[in-house]
């Protein structure tokens, strides 16, 4: 099996050319010959023991010493006792509390330390409680603690480092934990010895075959880019497959970006757009799609009213009057109406739209002949909330207005959003039936996915419909239910996750 | 839409023949009907029916007739009604309405059916039937009400007359104790129900038979005698009361063609009104209807011979004729939705079947275009994700709490609904700001920083208008995170504002939902278009939101 000794870290490199078989790899070898400090060792050992290039042999434990910024500054201006001693022999007695005011010593220091001193019977305490020094020079003891914080400042110590004086003067002045006012901390630590791996050693021939050193460039650096000194090294190949950081794009709202998808797939098939308000009233939401005011067919869309103001002002003529009339008795439409009583009243009171026909409805008097038209409405229906219903949901609807259209050219029409808009397989049409269209038209389609659904409903606007808005043409009338592929498109099953306030939700969120 | 349970029983039995669940669904589509269920284990098939405006196939019998139809292009006949020409002998059998009944509730007609026991299932069915046709057709019986009594107790004639709700008194139907038509709307569950109809009136309706026994109080309750039909029973008396004598006519006949198929025979019941003809129920009253052989053509696609013509109605149950190129039908006896040609093109069309009808694409050429808002708004879209931005949509309804409480505003403009489902959805989103906090406030746990926007609509009061609304595209972003302030702000709305190619200028503002000093007005060629600002923490603990925020929101529509 080939070894992959590309990916690599210049850390596992060097150490691999390094060792050999047999040889006993620590801290401190490595350390001592490739000048690694111990955050380079500990790396390269959790690298290569992974990679089973190296194991373990032995694990010991060991003490060690290290100097605290409390001993640096004890080496810098002299230990307690010695700065006591040098005050009272250079300035004359002083009582302790005075010793630690003038020295910034802490009470429990200058005890300690005068302890000691007088002890060694180099001072003592005279009257008025003064310390006083009663020998010429400090003995050989006081001395061996400068000299061990000396040896400090140059790394760590160890036990074999100290003389047995030097050893008693550590055990007192070094502290596990809370060594903040001690002169040394004390560290134990675990020495670890490895050797190198049959593994390993394959890894390590195949490094010097390849002339791999561990020396190769890492990132590339502006400074390095100017100076060209990248010409006279070669890069270290990086591993593919490490995990990256997380980012944050800025990002389409995925249910919008899907709504695009379709607005741009109906405006290539001729579609112009088509907008309106929110808020409608009786006449547009109803009236002049041929539903009659009393008649169960408005129980289909039960609607929110709006509180204030509850009515509109007027209602655009003509085509109130001859909505009324085409209701009342039909007016020129050849129809025969629903025959009761059009209420003006009922008529202008406001609602939020609740079917996107209404725009369609809208569109009729300055429709274009022949003429496409669509839109991705915002509706609103009086509903309980739960998966399948929103209080507010998209519509998509349109019309087709042309001299020639027929129910050949509706069920062309459907086929064609079928494949194009729903990528349906096979397409099935069944009669239907709305208020505002005759003959009525739902179209269902199989899906590679979903098997068998209802893409929409469609129909030709009732003459009733048409005529009162002033068209003489005949009009296809066709509605999506885009917001079932949507959920599908998403792999969502519930509507509310549509209009999701969840920001991770939405950032995460994919099309399937 | 109306839904109804049938008995597999019952209708195997109309039906002649039994169909698999695959047969049916085939073939439902031609009643534009769909079989929701089938309960295997209660035999029932559910079957939602879609055409609101056929109250005839909202039964057992109904759905069975248009399919036998359909299959056989056999034409039903019923030979027991009345028309214009030929009266039907009602062999004394009256029903007499007085005078009294003019103001409150017009109409009251009926007709005897007898020679088949009910049985569970026929009442099952007769319930339902008077349930469908009352409530949905009926709209909740103001316009029909239905009532079935044993006409074995009935003297006849009977009489229909308004009388005072306090003097007359009976035994409604589900209860044990006398009670004054007044007590009934009161206390009675149907007369709370459907009181209401009446109950403005100085007298109600009150149907009794020659004895004074009485039938019922339409539209309210049968009386616990005459008018308790249970199984058993073989004589029966339907009677149809309301404003409006075509729709009883109607639903009168729909009801004896069900009962003729269930094999009762029927008996009229002539129907004495004042002013006007009497007229002997069941009575054929629509009017015969026609269609140019030219506009049936235009509107298909095709050109059809007068022998497909005259089938494909026939399979519909409609009796059709052409000549000199006009399609005469006659209605159905028990349908009256031929309100236009077109009516006839479409059962033309069902009885041809869909299926023979061959798919064109529309050849006129037309211009695709989206308009000037979405496109504007794609702009915005763009600039938005450009700087870091995550598109976000939301519910375009609230609560008072989202859109007032939580932002310390007033509310004056918004728009409020009359009729709410829920707290929840009271308002109309007057402003995207407090749907961008409410994202903020339920997303403490998404990495920050958080930078969100939408395009969406929103909606207010505008004394302008003629709705008194208005309705505009705006778009509100947010943005949070710990060193989120004024300066970040002003650098989001300089690069957006830049990449509009929009010079502005910003002036101060106050607002309760911005910290003072801290916001302003984006203003673009003297116009104010947009408010923004670093959101006041009293604003963001009401949202319970604990991270530095700011928001702007900008009125698309005046950029345009």
């Amino acid at each position: 099996m080939e070894l992959d000794v590309h990916s690599l870290h210049p850390l596992e490199i060097r150490v691999l050319r390094h060792v050999s078989l047999g040889e006993d790899i620590t801290n401190t070898r490595l350390m001592e010959e490739l000048d690694y400090q111990t955050g380079h060792c500990n790396q390269a050992f959790s690298w290569l023991s992974a990679k089973s290039f190296i194991e373990e042999t032995k694990r010991e434990v060991s003490t060690w010493y290290e100097i605290t910024d409390f001993g640096k500054k004890q080496s810098e201006i002299g230990t307690p006792a010695e700065r006591i001693f040098a005050l009272l022999k250079e300035d004359g007695p002083k009582t302790l509390p005075q010793l630690s005011e003038l020295l910034s010593l802490e009470k429990s220091e200058t005890g300690s330390a005068f302890g000691q001193l007088s002890k060694a019977k180099v001072c003592a305490m005279q009257e008025g409680n003064k310390a006083a020094v009663v020998s010429d020079s400090l003995p050989q003891q006081f001395l061996i603690g400068s000299g061990v914080l000396k040896k400090g400042l140059s790394g760590l110590l160890s036990e074999q480092d100290l003389s047995g004086e030097e050893l008693a003067y550590m055990k007192k002045n070094s502290k596990k934990r809370g060594a903040a006012n001690s002169p040394f901390k004390v560290i134990e630590r675990e020495d670890i010895t490895y050797r190198l791996t049959e593994l390993g050693n394959q890894a390590k021939k195949a490094l010097l075959e390849k002339h791999i050193t561990g020396e190769e460039l890492g990132s590339v650096t502006p400074a390095m880019l100017s100076s060209g000194s990248w010409k006279s090294g070669s890069f270290r190949p990086y591993s593919l497959n490490t995990p990256s950081a997380r980012l944050i794009p800025g990002r389409r709202n995925p249910y919008g970006a899907y709504l695009q998808w379709v607005k741009d797939k109906l405006i290539s098939l001729g579609f112009e757009e088509f907008d309106g308000p929110l808020v409608e009233n009786e006449f547009w939401n109803g009236d002049a799609l041929f539903m009659p005011q009393f008649h169960s067919a408005r129980d289909i869309h039960d609607v929110y009213y709006i509180k204030n103001p509850s009515h509109a002002r007027k209602i655009e003529e003509p085509y109130l009057s001859q909505v009324a009339k085409t209701h009342e008795n039909g007016w020129n439409t050849g129809s025969r109406g629903w025959r009761y009583s059009f209420d003006h009243e009922f008529t202008r009171r406001q609602v939020m739209r609740s079917q996107g026909t209404v725009l369609s409805a809208k569109t009729l008097p300055k429709a274009k002949i022949p003429g496409k038209y669509f839109g991705v409405a915002r509706c609103f229906r009086y509903d309980q909330v739960d998966a399948t219903h929103g209080a507010d949901f998209y519509q998509t609807e349109g019309i087709v207005l042309g001299e020639d259209v027929n129910l050949k050219t509706l069920l062309g029409l459907l086929k064609m959003f079928a494949e194009e808009v729903a990528g349906a397989e096979e397409v099935k049409y069944v009669p239907g039936y709305f208020p505002f269209t005759e003959p009525s038209i739902e179209v269902h389609i199989k899906h590679p996915v979903l098997g068998w659904f209802e893409l929409g409903g469609s129909g030709i606007f009732r003459p009733e419909v048409t005529k009162a808005m002033g068209v003489d043409v005949p009009v296809l009338a066709w509605g999506l239910g885009i917001d079932r592929m949507a959920l599908m498109h998403l792999g969502l099953n519930d509507l509310r996750e549509l209009f999701s306030p969840d920001i991770e939700s939405v950032r995460l969120r994919r099309s399937k | 839409m109306p839904k109804i349970e049938v008995h597999e029983k019952l209708f195997n039995s109309l039906l002649n023949r039994q169909y698999s669940d695959e047969q049916l669904e085939e073939i439902f589509p031609v009643a534009k009907a769909e079989l929701d269920d089938h309960d295997t284990q209660e035999s029932l098939y559910k079957i939602e029916l879609n055409d609101t405006n056929r109250p005839d196939l909202w039964s057992a019998s109904g759905v069975a007739r248009a399919l036998n139809t359909y299959e056989t292009k056999k034409i039903p006949h019923y030979d027991f009604f009345s028309t214009a020409d030929e009266t039907k002998d009602s062999r004394g059998r009256e029903l007499i309405i007085d005078e009294s009944v003019a103001k409150v509730r017009p109409y009251s007609i009926g007709f005897c059916a007898t020679g088949v026991v009910v049985d569970d299932k026929i009442l099952e069915n007769l319930i339902q039937t008077q349930e469908k046709l009352c409530s949905n057709f009926g709209r909740k019986r103001k316009s029909i009400a239905m009532g079935v009594y044993r006409s074995d107790l009935i003297t006849f004639p009977v009489h229909y007359k308004g009388v005072d709700p306090d003097k007359v008194s009976f035994i409604p139907l589900g209860m044990e104790e006398n009670l004054t038509l007044r007590e009934i709307i009161a206390k009675h569950p149907k007369g709370i129900e459907y009181g209401h109809i009446v109950a403005d009136s100085p007298v109600f309706p009150l149907l009794t038979d020659d004895n004074g026994d009485v039938l019922s109080f339409p539209p309210v309750i049968n009386s616990a005698r005459i008018g308790a039909v249970e199984e058993g029973d073989e004589h029966l008396f339907f009677e149809f009361s309301g404003p409006g004598l075509e729709d009883l006519l109607l639903a009168a006949s729909i009801v004896a063609c069900d009962c003729a198929d269930l094999g009762y025979t029927i008996e009229p019941v002539k129907c004495v009104i004042p002013k006007e003809e009497p007229v002997t129920v069941p009575y054929y009253f629509q009017q015969k209807a026609t269609c140019e052989v030219s506009y049936l053509t235009k509107t298909l696609g095709e050109q059809l011979s007068e022998q497909q013509i005259v089938d494909s109605l026939a399979r519909m149950g409609v009796e059709g004729r052409v000549s000199g190129g006009v399609i005469e039908i006659d209605p159905p006896r028990y349908r009256n939705d031929f309100l236009h040609a077109v009516d006839i093109v479409e059962d033309v069309m069902i009885g041809r079947s869909l299926a023979s009808f061959e798919p064109e694409l529309p050849r006129d050429s037309t211009v695709g275009r989206l308009t000037l808002g979405e496109e504007f708004s794609r702009q915005v879209k763009d600039i938005c994700i450009g700087m870091g931005f995550q598109e976000m949509m939301y519910n375009y309804l609230g609560s008072k709490k989202e859109y007032i409480d939580n932002m310390h505003v007033s509310g004056d403009d918004y728009i409020q609904i009359a009729n709410p489902m829920s707290e929840n959805y009271e308002y109309v989103r007057p402003s995207i700001i407090p749907s961008l906090l409410e994202s903020e406030s339920v997303s403490a746990h998404a990495v920050y920083p958080h930078n969100i926007f939408e395009v969406g609509k929103v909606a207010y009061l505008d004394d302008r208008d003629n709705s008194g609304t208005v309705t505009k595209n705006h778009l509100g972003f947010l943005a949070a995170s710990t060193d989120m302030g004024f300066n970040q702000l002003n650098s989001y709305i300089s690069t957006l504002m830049y990449f509009l190619n929009k010079e502005f200028v910003m002036k101060e503002l106050s607002d309760p939902r911005f910290i003072e000093g801290r916001c302003g007005i984006i203003s673009t060629d003297g116009k104010d278009v947009g408010i923004f600002g670093e959101v006041h923490p009293a604003v963001l603990e009401s949202w319970n939101i604990a991270m530095p925020t700011v928001a702007c929101e900008i009125d698309l529509d005046s950029l345009l």
